[in-house]
Formats: structure tokens, sequence, C-alpha cells
């Protein structure tokens, strides 16, 4: 048994800037991660982090943005937060060795983004989320920190309200491993791998989500999932914002720019909800090009496109054989983060006392409905060092408390009943057979029908998951049996988003209802919280959002 | 079109030694050599292990060596590999231990990076007073200034902070080959991204007399491989030989092989020819010489003398 007064779980950029907050002060803090940290999903952020710099840019401008861009669904104190603490989070990112691109008058350069209505998104070419985790993961070994890598956690262990730890899963060894802490932090991202097309990692299969809630921590607004208007047709790999940021233009089989038709003030820098609909309805009318739509970059000049967007054009080749510079790049919308997740304070507390979340997998909500883009990589960063601090003054009175060694012997028993199953079910298959399910049935356009059929597909996955036959049955690397557990996490995660989904009457940011088709603020604005009952059974409760400054108003742009 | 895969195979809790694997796979347009392994692994053969995250080209994580080539399987296109090779040959990255299958040992390979304290030495004095706060309303942030110029070698498209800690340059590394301790390039990459960073305050050039020390950057072979198989398009040689030539500068020349340079130079410039005996004696000194004699021996015998050694 390990014993650490700090387990973070995760080491994208919000578990990083944690850790390296509690390390500056000498805390004993360890990092507990299924991937070495740089291979983490935050790596692979293109486009920009959003703060308000210029002298005729504001952070309240930024605040504003923010709020409209979450469909008045974001509690504004914590985009209040979010966007004033931005400029000295990039700063201090600075101070630790991030590099920027800078502009003529050696300030940060930045480019415009969707929904802002100012260029505020810092960047380093189109590759600032790699920049951004290689530079805060020197600073976590500037600190000599403790690193579990290739470690899985299969539970969190609480003892009366209090965390006591986590149990988690060897990968090289095949061993199970209690880790008593006095503190927890799950910066474990988004899911995902929920659905078919999306721009996420394989790892990011909702592992800290489905954890926490059946742990009891409730989960926030999960019906809420961004999908990215410019993904690659056949692979669904990302290609940044930052290229519309940089003048990137829209086009359909009649070579229009149609974001005139749905955003005719901000046009292609409309936020993600609005663009993604607007493309999807473009090829549903028959407007796409081979069930995509053209992003194109031509006039920008090869120059441009080299200097700013050199990852985009060589991904464009290399995944989609089209070379930017000449061709316009087939694009569609792609599933791409998570509005929702573990809820938390503005502190990044949770119901549980001593367990924390941040970034993606957390949601205390500064996304509310709809992300804007630049704002992720912002969150992280901001919330992560704020958790950092906090869990620095709650460890001044915090003890071990009792740890629940039954629970390491309970997932071990799961672990080794699936490999000892010789089941017909492959959960690869099963996996794909959710993830079309859900890109199809829980969507871009949602309606009831269609999600009731997909709760039906979900139940019955369920069933045919317990069918599940795994090949490997080596305590050595067995990446056969992680990927089986980490089928059920995005099972019960589909499930949460589903249920969501349906009882969601309206349609705000990212949550469309053809059924629905408007926004019902007199009903709907509010949280959804979801939790498990004994019987592991989805049970939603509501809970009020925070208006401070800006009353709800309508939201075109 | 059907095409094999045919992968190196080796669980030591089950095997006794390695051996290779086909499998049939069918092929769709544009699939990769990593669309191809997770194809097998949830069809076919779920024992199949190897690492891989976010399937493009930025986090490192599947590189193993394709048809003989260190390469990212994500980046890799199937159609090509087959044009060329007519099979998908897959065996784990060179130069670290296999932990199983296409899975190695890297902890070497981090242990390194960590050794080259890759990050900012100090602070530059205007960025020391700066004091974390938020903004109140109305106030505005002041930026410390940098100039474009300032990081004119940390910017570029293939520049070394770019690196993605893949370890196809690692597995590839010539230097590596000859000494397991040797630091190999995506290390020195990461020396030499710190040792350009306008903010480090490495006030008595410390990086460069670490990296001066046995097994450090001096031991590179200028093989170029790095530069060759560097999915990112980073040549990590091009780093070492300027941090070369800023040591000689900066009289950093304790190291065997500043003084071979050096003494190199001096021969020429003195005498328009190389005395490769005194070139040996001013790089290891009577020592050196001595510690050279076998291999000068055997590498006469058998008609070759090693640059480096002669």
């Amino acid at each position: 048994m390990l014993k650490h007064d700090v387990v973070i779980v995760g080491a994208g950029l919000a578990g990083l800037r944690a850790c390296v907050e509690l390390r500056k002060k000498g805390i004993d803090a360890i990092i507990v991660s299924k991937v070495y940290p740089t291979r983490s999903h935050s790596g692979a952020a293109q486009g920009g982090v959003n703060a308000a710099f210029d002298e005729n840019d504001s952070w309240e401008s930024h605040f504003f943005d923010t709020v409209k861009g979450s469909d008045y669904l974001g509690d504004q104190d914590a985009i209040e937060i979010l966007t004033s603490e931005a400029p000295a989070n990039i700063l201090e990112l600075q101070r630790m060795g991030v590099v920027f691109n800078r502009n003529d008058l050696g300030g940060i350069a930045q480019r415009p983004f969707g929904g802002q209505s100012f260029p505020r998104s810092c960047y380093y070419a189109d590759a600032v989320g790699h920049m951004m985790l290689h530079g805060l993961f020197d600073n976590v070994l500037k600190y000599k920190t403790k690193i579990l890598y290739e470690y899985f956690v299969t539970s969190l262990v609480v003892d009366n309200g209090h965390v006591s730890g986590v149990v988690a899963y060897d990968i090289k060894n095949g061993k199970f491993e209690g880790i008593a802490a006095k503190a927890v932090l799950f910066a474990t991202g988004g899911y995902g791998q929920v659905y078919s097309s999306n721009t996420n990692a394989l790892i990011n299969t909702g592992d800290g989500m489905a954890v926490s809630i059946k742990a009891g921590v409730p989960l926030m607004d999960m019906e809420f999932v961004q999908f990215h208007p410019t993904t690659l047709k056949s692979t669904g790999i990302l290609v940044t914002e930052g290229a519309r940021g940089e003048g990137a233009y829209l086009l359909n089989s009649l070579g229009v720019r149609f974001m005139s038709k749905y955003a005719p003030k901000a046009m292609e820098l409309a936020p993600r909800d609005v663009v993604a609909r607007a493309e999807q309805t473009e090829i549903n009318e028959g407007r796409g090009v081979d069930g995509a739509i053209l992003l194109d970059v031509r006039h920008l000049g090869k120059e441009r496109i080299m200097e700013r967007l050199p990852q985009i054009m060589q991904l464009s080749i290399d995944f989609e054989g089209v070379n930017p510079i000449y061709e316009p790049i087939p694009i569609r919308p792609g599933m791409h983060y998570s509005m929702g997740g573990i809820k938390t304070d503005n502190n990044g507390r949770t119901v549980i006392q001593g367990y924390y979340s941040a970034g993606e997998s957390a949601c205390v909500s500064v996304h509310g409905a709809n992300r804007l883009g630049g704002n992720s990589l912002l969150d992280t960063v901001v919330f992560g060092r704020r958790a950092g601090v906090d869990i620095a003054e709650y460890l001044k009175d915090a003890a071990f408390t009792k740890f629940d060694e039954s629970l390491i012997k309970r997932d071990e028993e799961i672990f080794e009943k699936l490999k000892k199953s010789n089941g017909k079910e492959r959960h690869g298959l099963l996996k794909a057979e959710l993830q079309e399910e859900m890109r199809a049935n829980v969507g871009v356009f949602r309606e009831e029908k269609a999600m009731k059929k997909a709760v039906k597909k979900i139940e019955e996955l369920k069933e045919r998951a317990k069918n599940i036959g795994v090949d490997d049955k080596s305590k050595l690397f067995n990446t056969d049996i992680v990927e089986a557990f980490e089928f059920s996490n995005i099972l019960l995660i589909a499930e949460v988003i589903a249920n969501g989904a349906i009882l969601r009457k309206e349609s705000r940011g990212a949550h469309y209802r053809n059924d629905y088709p408007e926004r019902d603020d007199e009903n709907w604005l509010k949280h959804t919280l979801a939790t498990l009952d004994a019987q592991g059974n989805i049970k939603f409760d509501f809970s009020e959002v925070t208006i401070t400054k800006f009353k709800p108003q309508p939201r075109t742009y | 079109m059907e095409f094999k895969v045919r992968a190196y195979r080796f669980n030591p809790e089950i095997d006794d030694k390695p051996y290779y694997k086909e499998y049939a796979v069918q092929d769709f347009p544009g699939m990769t050599v990593l669309n191809a392994l997770m194809k097998i692994k949830s069809e076919i053969d779920g024992t199949l292990s190897f690492r891989r995250s976010c399937r493009s080209a930025i986090c490192g994580s599947c590189a193993m060596k394709i048809n003989g080539i260190s390469k990212l399987a994500c980046k890799t296109q199937v159609n090509p590999e087959i044009t060329k090779f007519g099979i998908i040959n897959v065996e784990p990255l060179a130069n670290m231990p296999v932990v199983r299958d296409l899975i190695v040992e890297q902890e070497s390979f981090f242990d390194k990076i960590k050794e080259v304290r890759p990050y900012l030495l100090g602070q530059r004095d205007d960025e020391e007073h700066y004091k974390f706060h938020a903004l109140k309303e109305g106030e505005k942030i002041i930026q410390p200034v940098y100039y474009k110029s300032e990081f004119q070698n940390l910017t570029g498209n293939n520049d070394t902070p770019n690196c993605i800690l893949c370890e196809c340059c690692y597995s590839e590394c010539g230097g590596v080959v000859g000494n397991k301790n040797y630091l190999g390039p995506a290390a020195l990459a990461k020396l030499y991204r710190y040792s350009e960073d306008p903010r480090d305050n490495d006030r008595n050039g410390s990086r460069l007399v670490n990296g001066s020390k046995p097994d450090g950057m001096w031991d590179c072979v200028h093989c170029q491989a790095c530069e060759e198989f560097c999915p990112k398009g980073i040549s990590p040689v091009k780093g070492i030989v300027k941090m070369h030539e800023k040591a000689i500068k900066n009289s950093i020349n304790f190291s065997s092989g500043a003084k071979h340079i050096i003494s190199i130079a001096k021969s020429i410039g003195e005498t328009g020819r190389l005395d490769e005996v005194k070139v040996a004696f001013d790089t290891g000194g009577i020592t050196g010489l001595i510690n050279d004699l076998p291999m000068a021996f055997g590498a006469g015998l058998k008609g070759k003398i090693p640059p480096h050694q002669a």
C-alpha cells in the first residue's frame, strides 16, 4: 500500500498545473496516469488559449463572450474567475518556460477565435497544447515529482464522506495497488471515445467521470457534448478553429460561404455549436461534398499557412491526402469536448471532502451549454492552479482516513473474472457499435424517438457486455483487459449522456432538439445532476445556475 | 485489398523467445498502420500489445519499427508500405529493452531527458517581480516584452520545442548503439531548446558544461539518423552541432570531443594536413593514446581505422 499526501490522477494540463502548484510548496504530491504524462490528450490542442491582453480588449468582454457562448448556462461567478485570472495565468505559464508567438510590440500574439469579440487567443503556431503540456511537464520534472505512469485508476476510496485514496492497476506488472491519500485530484479528461468520428485520443474513455459517479459524486450537465465543426472527413482528426481564426472559409458543394445564412455577422467565427449545426444542415439538405463540407485556406497563401498552420497542413497531407495550399480540406462536425463532468465548486472541490477535480473531467461550470474555442486550455490552467492552491490549504488540517482495502480485492476480482471469461463478445466490436449509435442518435441534432432507441441499444450492449471474452490472460502489460474495463466506463457515460439529453426538453447551446427547438429559460435554466441509485440506475436532480451580471438574452451571432 | 501484417511477438511471461505472427487484414481508403493494428486487436487477436493514444502524430505513443524504420504507426499509411515492401512488418523500437510485443521499456530514455535539466534556470530580472493576481474591474495587465528575434530558434516549424518524445530518433541513433549511456538526440534537443531560450538564466554556462561531460553532446557520431527519421521534421543533430560551436566559443573545452576538434583545426591551420597521432594525443592525452592502442591494432588488422579513435 502506497501513501502520499496528494494523489493527482491524470497528467494532462489540469493535473500538471495543479501538481506544479503543490510541488513548488514542497508538498508530497504524486502523479498517477494511465499513460506517460506527455502522451496526454491536452497535447493535441491546436489553436489557442484565451486571455484579454490588448489595451482595446478587456477581461470583462471575455467574461460576457463566454457567458453568451455558454448560452447562459455557465455559472457567472466561475466565468468571472476564469476570465479575470486568465492574463495572469498565461504570464505565469510564460514564466515557467512556455513559448508563445510574439506580436510586433514584443507581447504575446493573439488570433481571433469563434464567439470572441476580440482577437484574444494566444498561440504557438497551431500546437499550443503541445507547447503547454511539455512546458508544464518540464516543471513537474524540475520539482522531482514521483510519477506512476501506466497505472490505471479503477476506484475512488471514500470513508464517511472523506476521500481516503484510490485503487490503481499497474498495467506493466498486472498488479492492483492501493494508494492512500489525504487529498485526491481527478484531472482525467473527457470521454471522446463514446462517439465514433471524434477528435479525441483513444485513451479518452471517461474513466474519471465513471469512477466518480460510481463513488457517489454527481456528474453535471452531461447532455452537453461539443461537436467541433472542423474535423477531417475520414479520420475525425481535429483541424483547429485557428484556421478560421486566420481567415479560412467554409464552403458547401455550390462553393458558397453558407455561414452568411446562419451567422451573418460572425460568419465562420460563430461559436462551435452554431457552425456545427450549420454544416450538418448543409450536408443533410444535399449541399455537402461526399458527406463533408470544405474548409478553404488557399487564399491565405503558402507562407502564412506554413507559418501559422504547419501542423494542419501536415495532418491534411498525412491523413486526408490533401495539401491545403492547393486544395480545400474536406471536413465535418465531430465529437470534440465534454462541457459536463464531475460537479465541482470554484476551487475544484466536490461533494466528498478532499476529493477534487479539474479540467475537462470537471464541470465548474464555465462552459455551460457550449464551450468557446480557446477556453478549454484556459480552464485547465486556471482551475488546475486553483485546485492546487486549495489542496495546499486543505492539507493543513487534513488527515489520512480509513482506507477500505476490500476495494482493492473487489477490483482485482472484476479483472480476474474478465480474464477468465471465454465469452463470445469482443469489447472492441461492442465499442464500435456503441460509438456509432451515439453518433447517429445522440449527436448534433437530437429527438426523443432516436434517443430512446439509443438508450435501448445501450441496454442491449450492457447485457451483451456480460458475455465479453478477453483474449489476453497474461499479467504483463495486458492492454486487452484495460480496454475491456474502459469499455464498461464509456458504456456508463453514454447512458448518462443519453438519458440526460432525453430529459432536457429544450434546445440550448450544443444540445439541440428537433422536437424542442427553442431555449426554455423558464423551465430549463438549470443544471442537471446525475447520480446512481443503489441498483445502479441513473437518477437526475437539478441545481440553480449562478447569474451575477448578465441576464439571459436571445443568442445571435 | 487484403494485406499481411507480420508482427514481432514476445511475452516473456509465456514465450521462451520472440517470434513473428502474421495477420491478414482488409484495408480501407486512408488506412494507417495503427488502424491495421487496432483492427487486428479488436477483431482477431486481443493479445497483440502496443501503445497508442492520440492517433494524430502529436502524443508520440505509437512509435515502432515499420518495415525496418522507426516511425509513428498512426502517421504511416498502409498503401505505400505495401507497394514498396508487400507486407507490413512491425517490430519494437531499438536501443531499448522489449517489455512485450511492440512495447519497449522507456525508463532510461526518460531518465536522460531529466538529466539535461529540461526547464528554465532562474528567471530574468523583469519577471522576478511579477506576482500572480486576478484582475479587478477595468484593470489591465502589463506584459514583459520579448521580441520575435529572441525566440527565433524556438518558434519555427521544425524547431526543437516541437519534439514529442516519441523515441524514433533514439531508436535509430548510432551513438546510442555504441554507448548505452549516451544521452541521445531527444535529450540533447531538449538541452538545446532550453539553452536557446532567452528567459533561461544560466549564469555560468552550466548547461554546456554539463552537456560536455562524458556521454553528452560530444558523443554524437554525426550519423544524421535523428534528423532523417524524426516524424516531426526536427533536426536534433543541428542543435547538437550548434552547441558544439557555442561550447568552443565559450572555451568550454575540457571534453575530449572539444579537444579533438580544436586539435584538428590547429593541425590543419598550422601544417595544412591532419597529424592523426598528434590529434589523438591532444584528445585523450597519453592514457587516451594507450587506451586506444588495442582498438587501433584491432582495426588496423581488419584494415579499418575509425575516424573518432584514430
